[in-house]
């Protein structure tokens, strides 16, 4: 079993290896894609031997900067259920989106180094149990982002690519911030890094309260940046919308979610009073996240903008699970992560493919797609109705979840963000009925549907992952479950 | 036992998409075959009449909420099996005879097949969480059975409308869903049926709450089955296949919003406002939408309003608190109603999907089988006496009789109204002279459409006197209590003067007679809700998204950027590149730290 | 008239402090960026002075703490010069003039 310890460490290094041969010459797409279906086997091997207990597991150290009594940074990687369930979800995601990235794109290798780097990061910010590796791998990959929108970008992506590099950069600050007030609000002496030793500390002391009311509202505005809570949303639509496909995928499904990865890890359990002093404002702003961003949805008129926003309203839901803090919520809300994040990754996915056959991005100028191209219509419409939460499709489960938890604890905020159901609805199925239903429009080139398994598995991994949490949700929540209890124990 | 019930439909959809999909006989045997073997399961569980045998997984299990997928085997749950499954076999061969020339035969027996497992799903639930699961799943279903031809733009739009619209009445019976469980603390029927027997409403719930989350679950019903004013999904959705309309918005779909308030009825019943509610919802859609049938033209969508209207009377037949008899005329209903849209599809197709009844006339002559089993099909749907619709309605009416005296003359007169209506549909349409060209070539339909046919009428005709309500319960007035022989004349009267009304005026007639554009227009429910909530949502949604563009996007993202290179346009006069100036400006800046440490801190 | 006979710390860090502004004032004034570049020698010299005198008035100091940094900065100005004089031959050959005013084409 010894062996399964260097596997979290493996799963970071191995994209960076990857980048190193292809840099040096290796064959690209090939390199990329053997790295990131390793990368999921390595992970769906940790699945299998993960112990379904309490606590970090396959835990490595590495020591790095050591300032005796004051400052500890060592690269401490480590698996639990619910970064398992994180890895799972970007080891996934990863392979979709090296599968779907472009065959014959300018600059080969620098884009598959870019997303295979967004894959590392993501990989190492969700197995790091150090604060400092927590953030650093994020900020990691961040960088070939902002490279991919910016050089790979479709309309106005030096604009996009800015905005949001600006905001999320601002948000990480903000973040940083936060972290090191979280730290130095530890008690002196015991202060460390490391999330185990934290949770250990808090287990048995509580951060002052007037630390917590500081604090607080430092992460909730930088992890909320990063998650685009309102009113810090506006890079998000524009820059889904001029990202390349791998870019927006790996971003909006994966590491969209590591802001609230961090909320679950740090927010959620530790500052229970600073979540009561400025509790109401968050309910505010996530009901506004859902209901406002969802009319503004309802508004658009292009695909990947509405696809956009529809991922920005549908943070709103993940807060709500967050905000509610009962198990039912924090478990819904983590199954709502996952499933939105492979159902953001497959509708990007597709919107660029629907882009690339029909020339436009304009809904108006799109429909009757599905009479060329079944398939295509099959996985998409299955994609919007994964977002919908549709029965059957994993973020059914989650959001049911959610809405349970936090009916309870916030009838009234709850109340309205089931009428987001219908929103999501309203915006899904008119995009469905503009581009595929109805009469076949005229194209530039005739439309084309994908050529059998060879061209559509990345999107049916996708569909299968989204599928299997749907009709069986409860193999997730087992994995899960023992970090949520972690959290709501305390 | 009850996964041999539900999964058979579910395999044979994932099949077809699949693998199967290229050969379209063996999809079609497939997903025949799958809905035989759950009408065997289902005839097993009503022969068992035990529920032994029936299974559960868990679903999700959080602590304090456990949501399972399993099954009810009571004789409400085993009725409406028995109705959908053996209906919904029937139609699945008509189907075959009626879309054989399609290309895309597969899907719609693949969609088919999704629809079957999940009706059987919502008839199975044992508790609220699966009964939504599947409420939803239907939804879907139907939203892509109505889509079926995409191509269409209509269908398209009737599609999404009734996916929407439905949509709403789900946000109720979610809501109603999590009023139930944060009020007894349990989404099972049976655990919640046992709280509410032994302890009642908890204290700490008032009864507006109560009346509130009994009317979020009748919410989800009036999604389902169409009550106004959720109604306007169900008219539009005749744009899909007619055996669709008739599995779907007749006899199956549709009625499990009654099939829910039956199964909930427990909680209902614990406000009596929101009982109230209910049955003046019923009596109002019924006598609503018998109106709008008086003046359509769409043979289909007549058929339609009628659903429309006895779907009504069940409702209002729930909310007097007549159970048995809304179940019963839910069952009886589903025979005939069936039997109409297939019989009516039978037309259309022989007709080669001509839908007007306009354009027709003594189709008897063309379409004797068609014609006699449409004929069946209406004696019963109108009340002639001793068919199967005239026991049911009779019972609904003599509960209605014994509780609220209007509600009992809204009853009365929409019988009256549909006698009248129906008639006209089938004066109009099979006698008379042919109006048009296109009937002389009309012909009788194959086999396989007349044999479902056939079954169907038996069915209707003896529908009534096999013993349905007494399998599910007691009737809610004894036949004892007074009044029984007078409302029974009544209806016979409202039966006769509606069908002798109607063949007065329309045997002769070339043309419609009477032009009554209120009716005509469905009361412009339609032109409401364009005005009332589709616009202003528009609207809403284009301020909103201007707001966020301009405001948010404009003056927050720009301001923040332009004034920060406003900032750098002015600190760039600095800037000169003179070597000197920056050196007293460093020197100034050295000047005023040793200031400030040296003076400032010292002090 | 103790401060003209007894020679105190004081003295040394005026004189330092002196040159440091006669230079720091060339550095300022004076156009020619050799000139200038003497006078930051100036500046330099004013703190290795300064250091000289701290050390040898410190009661604490034993050792020569204060000499072995100036010799660190005696080296480190040597090679300083060395590049710096280079830099400025080779900007008077591509410009012709050692005139700093003429020299402010590094700006935004």
């Amino acid at each position: 079993m010894n062996f399964l310890n260097y596997l979290p460490l493996a799963m970071v290094v191995f994209p960076v290896l990857a980048c190193l041969a292809i840099a040096l010459g290796a064959p690209v797409r090939k390199t990329a894609l053997a790295t990131v279906v390793l990368n999921l086997a390595l992970v769906l091997v940790v699945a299998c031997f993960i112990p379904h207990t309490q606590g970090y597991h396959f835990v490595t150290s590495f020591p790095c900067i050591s300032l005796p009594n004051f400052f500890e940074i060592n690269l401490t990687l480590g698996v639990d259920g619910l970064s398992l369930a994180m890895i799972l979800l970007t080891a996934v995601v990863s392979v979709a989106a090296v599968a779907v990235s472009p065959l014959n794109v300018r600059r080969e290798a620098e884009f598959y180094i870019c997303v295979l780097l967004i894959s590392c990061g993501a990989m190492g910010a969700f197995l790091s149990l150090d604060l400092f590796f927590l953030y650093v791998f994020h900020e990691v990959a961040l960088i070939p982002t902002f490279l991919l929108i910016g050089i790979w970008g479709g309309q106005d992506r030096k604009f996009a690519a800015t905005q949001m590099t600006i905001y999320l950069a601002a948000g990480s600050l903000i973040l940083l911030v936060g972290i090191l007030g979280f730290y130095f609000a530890l008690p002196e002496g015991a202060r460390s890094m490391d999330l185990r030793v934290i949770h250990e500390i808090l287990s048995s002391g509580r951060i002052p309260v007037v630390m917590q009311n500081i604090i607080y509202p430092l992460l909730i505005m930088g992890f909320g940046i990063l998650i685009s809570l309102f009113p810090f949303h506006h890079w998000a639509p524009a820059g889904y919308a001029a990202a390349p496909a791998p870019a927006a995928m790996l971003h909006a499904g994966v590491l969209k979610k590591f802001g609230l990865y961090g909320l679950l890890r740090l927010v959620v359990p530790y500052l229970p009073e600073g979540a009561q002093t400025f509790g109401n404002i968050l309910l505010i702003l996530l009901l506004v996240n859902i209901l406002y961003i969802g009319l503004v949805t309802v508004a658009q008129k292009e695909l990947n903008l509405m696809l956009g926003f529809s991922s920005v309203m549908h943070m709103g839901y993940i807060f709500l699970g967050l905000a509610s803090g009962t198990p039912i919520g924090l478990t819904g809300a983590v199954i709502l992560m996952v499933s939105h994040g492979l159902s953001a990754a497959l509708l990007f996915g597709l919107a660029s493919v629907i882009r690339e056959k029909t020339g436009t991005t304009l809904l108006k100028d799109m429909g009757g797609l599905a009479i060329k191209a079944p398939m295509l219509a099959f996985l998409f419409i299955t994609g919007a109705l994964a977002s919908m939460g549709t029965p059957g499709l994993g973020n059914f489960a989650g959001e049911v979840l959610i809405f349970f938890g936090a009916w309870k604890v916030h009838p009234w905020t709850t109340f309205f963000a089931i009428w987001g159901i219908v929103i999501s609805a309203v915006y899904y199925l008119r995009a469905v009925r503009s581009i595929f239903f109805g009469e076949l429009k005229t194209y530039p080139t005739e439309v084309k549907d994908f050529k059998g398994l060879a061209e559509t598995w990345p999107y049916v991994l996708l569909v299968g992952m989204l599928v299997a949490i749907g009709i069986y949700p409860a193999w997730l929540i087992k994995w899960i479950e023992p970090s949520i209890n972690l959290i709501t124990n305390l | 036992m009850n996964w041999i019930v539900l999964l058979p439909p579910l395999i044979a959809a994932v099949l077809i998409t699949l693998v199967l999909h290229p050969y379209k006989k063996i999809s079609v045997f497939t997903s025949i075959l799958a809905c035989t073997i759950s009408l065997g399961g289902a005839l097993a569980l009503f022969f068992s009449s035990s529920n032994e045998g029936l299974s559960s997984f868990v679903w999700a299990a959080v602590p304090g909420l456990k949501i399972t997928i399993g099954a009810m085997g009571d004789h409400l749950a085993v009725l409406m099996l028995l109705v959908v499954t053996g209906v919904g076999l029937l139609i699945h061969i008509f189907s075959y005879g009626y879309m054989e020339q399609d290309p895309s035969l597969s899907r719609f027996y693949a969609k088919l097949s999704l629809f079957m497992f999940s009706m059987l799903g919502i008839v199975l639930a044992d508790n609220l969480v699966m009964m939504f699961i599947f409420w939803e799943l239907v939804g879907l279903s139907s939203y892509l059975l109505i889509g079926f031809w995409f191509q269409k733009p209509s269908a398209a739009e009737a599609a999404k409308k009734a996916f929407i619209v439905n949509r709403i009445g789900d946000f109720g019976f979610l809501l109603g869903i999590l009023g139930t469980w944060a009020i007894f603390g349990s989404i099972h029927f049976t655990e919640l049926k046992e709280i509410v027997a032994t302890s009642g409403v908890p204290a700490g719930f008032s009864s507006g709450i109560v009346a509130l989350v009994a009317f979020g679950l009748f919410m989800g019903c009036m999604g389902k089955s169409a009550q106004v004013p959720l109604h306007v999904w169900l008219p539009d959705a005749m744009e899909g296949p007619t055996p669709v309309s008739a599995l779907i918005h007749a006899a199956t779909m549709v009625a499990a919003g009654v099939y829910m308030l039956c199964r909930v009825f427990f909680i209902l019943e614990l406000s009596v406002s929101a009982l109230d509610v209910i049955m003046w919802i019923g009596a109002i859609t019924s006598i609503f939408a018998a109106l709008i049938a008086l003046q359509q033209n769409d043979i289909k969508r007549i058929l339609a309003y009628s659903t429309l209207s006895q779907l009504g009377y069940m409702v209002m037949a729930v909310g007097i608190g007549a159970t048995t008899e809304a179940m019963f005329h839910l069952t009886t209903h589903a025979f005939f109603k069936a039997l109409l849209f297939l019989a009516a599809g039978s037309v259309i197709h022989g007709l080669h999907h001509e839908q007007d009844i306009w354009k027709m006339g003594n189709l008897k002559k063309y379409m004797p089988v068609t014609f006699w089993t449409f004929l069946i099909g209406t004696a019963a749907l109108t009340g002639f006496p001793f068919l199967s619709g005239f026991f049911s309605k009779e019972s609904i009416l003599f509960a209605a009789y014994h509780q609220n005296i209007v509600v009992f003359s809204i009853g009365i007169f929409t019988a009256l109204l549909t006698a009248f209506y129906m008639t006209r549909l089938v004066v109009v349409a099979f006698f008379g002279k042919e109006r048009t060209h296109e009937v002389h070539h009309a012909h009788e339909s194959p086999l396989v459409m007349t044999v479902p046919l056939i079954v169907l009428a038996i069915l209707s005709l003896f529908g009534g006197v096999i013993g349905i309500d007494h399998y599910i319960g007691e009737h809610k007035v004894a036949h004892e209590a007074g009044g029984f022989y007078f409302v029974m004349g009544l209806s016979i009267t409202c039966f006769l003067a509606g069908t002798a009304g109607a063949l007065f005026i329309y045997l002769k007639a070339k043309a419609e007679p009477f032009s009554l554009p209120l009716l005509r227009d469905k009361f412009y429910s339609d032109e409401i809700y364009e005005a009332c909530l589709v616009k202003p949502q528009q609207v809403l949604a284009k301020a909103l998204s201007w707001f966020d563009y301009w405001v948010v996007g404009g003056v927050f993202v720009r301001l923040t950027s332009i004034s920060a290179a406003g900032a750098g346009e002015i600190l760039r006069l600095l800037q000169g590149g003179s070597l000197q100036a920056y050196v007293v400006m460093f020197i100034l800046g050295v000047a005023l730290l040793c200031y400030w440490f040296l003076v400032r801190v010292a002090l | 008239m103790n401060w003209l006979t007894e020679i105190t710390l004081n003295h040394y860090l005026a004189l330092s402090g002196i040159l440091f502004m006669i230079g720091m004032a060339g550095v300022m004034i004076r156009r020619s960026i050799l000139v200038i570049y003497m006078c930051l020698e100036l500046m330099l010299n004013a703190a290795n002075l300064a250091l000289v005198a701290f050390n040898r008035f410190s009661p604490a100091a034993r050792d020569y703490d204060g000499q072995i940094m100036v010799f660190f900065i005696i080296t480190v100005a040597a090679a300083e010069v060395a590049v710096g004089l280079a830099l400025i031959v080779s900007l008077y050959r591509l410009r012709q003039t050692t005139n700093v005013n003429d020299l402010n084409s590094l700006k935004f």
